[in-house]
């Protein structure tokens, strides 16, 4: 038995750019009219990437989804996967209604539950008691089904003894504890849940997925948007490809995952940016290249050795005299996962950097981070670089600026062959058995 | 469990129903409960932490009255030809109307932008967020008319028992006048804050261009009937009028001060459901 579910006929969303979108003041609206009255090309808004953003932006408009069309089952378990910015989240905002689509109709049948985040409409000064009614029905639950699982539902957050204490006092975990009981114990037609809801724990996050598989076992329809691939891969039974505000593929996961992966993939180990203002760049600073050196050379490969060092190299142009710059990078996982972060910052460092912080002459300048030989696993991982003019303030953050592969050519298969798969890092270590 | 028999949902389409809002309306009575949990809601928290809880609800609108009439009676401009006596039931049944104006203006106002953690959330029928701040508004008023049966008894005023009971469409005339503004002014200010500011000056000017703290009668002396028309046309004023007229027998407001402010009230609800239903759109992106 499959009946369409959902249905979406050429959605589109466009969204204001600029300040009018930040702050809605009157005085604004009036003065954006009288300027729209003289004006008759409108300015151009600078961007990050400007082959990606530039058709997206239309004179002051920027298209966030353009002509999404997708029609889903009652049943399916269907994954959205796409880059940062590629429109998932506003996606699911428009299936949950939050948001109107600027083109085209949304069709759902049945009760829609969104869970783009855990607690909504919670209030600190009300008890756990008050709060379980109010968030149970602004999720759409009537005041008698809440009544028949409240009972349940206190028992899965494991907070009996603090039903009539007031949220403000509760410790975080319990608050999340109790939020997530309630959504868990919501019973949709078609449940919306965004990926933010897995920033918690580990057994937190299962819980989540657990409950979605369950739903999708009994004929509900389940949209999940997340980054954890390996959760896509599981959960789903279905995928689609977002890029750039378009829907470019439709298939089983691993397909989908497969392809999002070699779009991620930037080749050749180096990112290089033209010297002018589409580079990623402020007023002070702009990033000039990123690359990846292993295999105890100094050229940049996109493929590395697990058993030599890997160099991230940071190239930047100093724009401004007497700017102070940190350098920073990110490095995630396949499947989203942070592995570490690390600064040129001395405390961060085995030997401490000079020019940390410092105030840089004009120039060119680069920063260079060594990641141990034998520390990573063999697999994928994604380099995000920020910089700015100390640890945490940032001027320029280029997002999975590029990835690369560690292989394990066999230094650490000497006594194990079978799989590394599941852990993050590979560390060697000292180990020592003693006779006691 | 999802069960076979179950009859299956019919795709519903997103989008206004209708170009007046009409829509809104059946899909505010099919979510009532939540619209309940939010004004429980917005009255546990207003009582939280405070000692006397709910008798602030009677002794704001007292305090009010006392204030007023020491003040008028202190500079010596009597409201109107009435004694200390019947002036105190004229200036209570003005106080708590008042106050159902100026607190459901002033809480609704601010009730989508306070809570656009959730709108930006989630959906439900946005337009349960001011109302649930007017039924507030109207439990206050409820409770704190019943003030005006000891203040009558002290002051020795009687309650004109034959017409009283048209206190209660009179006050559901303001209520809906009061629901039509909220509307207009919540999804305003979600739009531009500036109404925000703006409010408690407009609300100020109310207080005094409604017969609040004095009675009608005494305007008619003062003005010509074309002001005094213009006048009743604020269905505050009318509504404030005609319940001192059922409950205490003061002058009624004229007819066609009524007929005015009975269309004024009905071009204000249905334009501030078109409005909502329009401003509802944009909401989530420009909160």
């Amino acid at each position: 038995m499959s009946i369409e579910s959902i249905q979406l006929d050429k959605v589109s969303k466009r969204f204001r750019l600029g300040a009018a979108n930040e702050y809605g003041r009157l005085t604004e609206a009036i003065a954006s009219g009288v300027q729209r009255l003289f004006r008759t090309q409108s300015k151009p808004v600078p961007s990050r990437s400007p082959d990606a953003f530039a058709e997206r932006i239309e004179d002051g408009w920027f298209w966030a989804l353009r002509d999404i069309e997708l029609s889903i089952q009652s049943g399916d378990i269907v994954g959205i996967v796409g880059r940062n910015g590629a429109g998932k989240s506003t996606l699911l905002k428009i299936l949950a209604r939050i948001v109107t689509p600027t083109q085209g109709r949304v069709g759902v049948r049945g009760r829609v539950g969104s869970l783009l985040e855990v607690g909504t409409g919670f209030h600190p000064e009300l008890t756990g008691r008050e709060n379980v009614f109010l968030n149970g029905a602004i999720l759409g639950m009537s005041r008698s089904e809440i009544r028949k699982r409240f009972d349940e539902i206190v028992a899965f957050a494991e907070i009996e003894s603090f039903l009539e204490t007031p949220v403000k006092r509760y410790s975080s975990g319990m608050a999340v504890r109790l939020a997530f009981a309630v959504a868990a114990h919501l019973e949709p037609d078609v449940l919306i849940i965004d990926e933010v809801l897995s920033v918690g724990d580990q057994a937190f996050q299962r819980k989540c997925l657990g409950k979605a598989s369950q739903l999708g076992s009994q004929g509900r329809t389940v949209l999940v948007v997340s980054h954890n691939l390996a959760a896509v891969a599981n959960l789903c039974r279905r995928a689609v490809l977002l890029r750039d505000g378009r829907l470019i593929a439709d298939d089983v996961p691993e397909r989908i995952i497969e392809q999002y992966l070699s779009e991620m993939r930037s080749g050749d180990g180096q990112r290089q940016w033209a010297d002018d203002d589409s580079a990623p760049c402020s007023n002070e600073l702009r990033l000039r290249s990123v690359s990846v050196t292993g295999n105890g050379t100094d050229t940049p490969a996109s493929e590395v050795d697990i058993d030599q060092e890997i160099h991230v190299v940071v190239d930047y142009r100093v724009l401004v005299a007497e700017t102070p710059v940190s350098v920073q990078i990110h490095v995630k996982d396949e499947t989203g996962s942070f592995v570490f972060w690390s600064a040129n910052a001395p405390s961060m460092n085995l030997e401490p950097d000079p020019w940390f912080s410092k105030p840089h002459p004009l120039g060119t300048y680069r920063s260079e981070c060594c990641i141990p030989a034998n520390f990573l696993n063999d697999t994928r991982y994604f380099v995000s670089v920020f910089l700015g003019p100390e640890v945490g303030v940032l001027a320029i953050r280029q997002d999975s600026a590029l990835s690369f592969v560690v292989h394990d050519t066999g230094a650490m298969r000497q006594e194990f062959t079978g799989s590394w798969l599941g852990p993050v890092i590979r560390p060697r270590l000292n180990w020592r058995t003693r006779k006691l | 469990m999802a069960n076979n028999d179950d009859p299956i949902p019919p795709m519903h389409f997103y989008g206004p129903t209708d170009a007046f809002g009409f829509g809104q309306l059946s899909e505010i009575w099919r979510t009532r409960e939540l619209l309940y949990s939010f004004f429980l809601r917005d009255l546990l928290i207003r009582y939280r932490q405070v000692v006397v809880g709910v008798l602030w609800v009677l002794l704001q609108p007292l305090m009010g009255m006392l204030i007023f009439m020491g003040l008028f009676f202190v500079l010596g401009t009597q409201a109107g030809n009435s004694t200390v006596a019947s002036y105190a039931p004229i200036l209570l049944t003005g106080m708590l109307c008042w106050q159902l104006v100026a607190s459901s203006f002033r809480d609704a106002t601010g009730s989508l932008v306070n809570y656009r953690h959730v709108v930006t959330k989630i959906y439900f029928p946005r337009l349960l967020l001011p109302l649930a701040s007017l039924m507030c508004a109207v439990f206050d008023f409820v409770i704190g008319s019943l003030l005006l049966l000891p203040v009558c008894a002290i002051t020795g005023t009687s309650i004109v028992w034959t017409t009283a009971w048209l206190a209660i469409p009179i006050a559901l005339w303001l209520i809906v006048f009061c629901a039509g503004c909220i509307a207009w002014l919540s999804a305003l200010n979600a739009h531009y804050r500036d109404v925000g500011y703006a409010l408690p000056f407009v609300l100020q000017l109310g207080m005094f261009v409604s017969p609040v703290v004095y009675d009608i009668e005494r305007l008619r002396a003062l003005l010509t009937d074309q002001w005094v028309w213009l006048y009743e046309a604020n269905p505050i004023a009318t509504c404030i009028g005609l319940l001192r007229w059922s409950l205490l027998g003061t002058a009624p407001p004229s007819a066609i001060g009524m007929a005015t402010a009975a269309s004024v009230t009905l071009l204000i609800c249905f334009s501030g459901l078109a409005w909502f239903q329009h401003a509802d759109q944009q909401i989530a992106d420009r909160i």
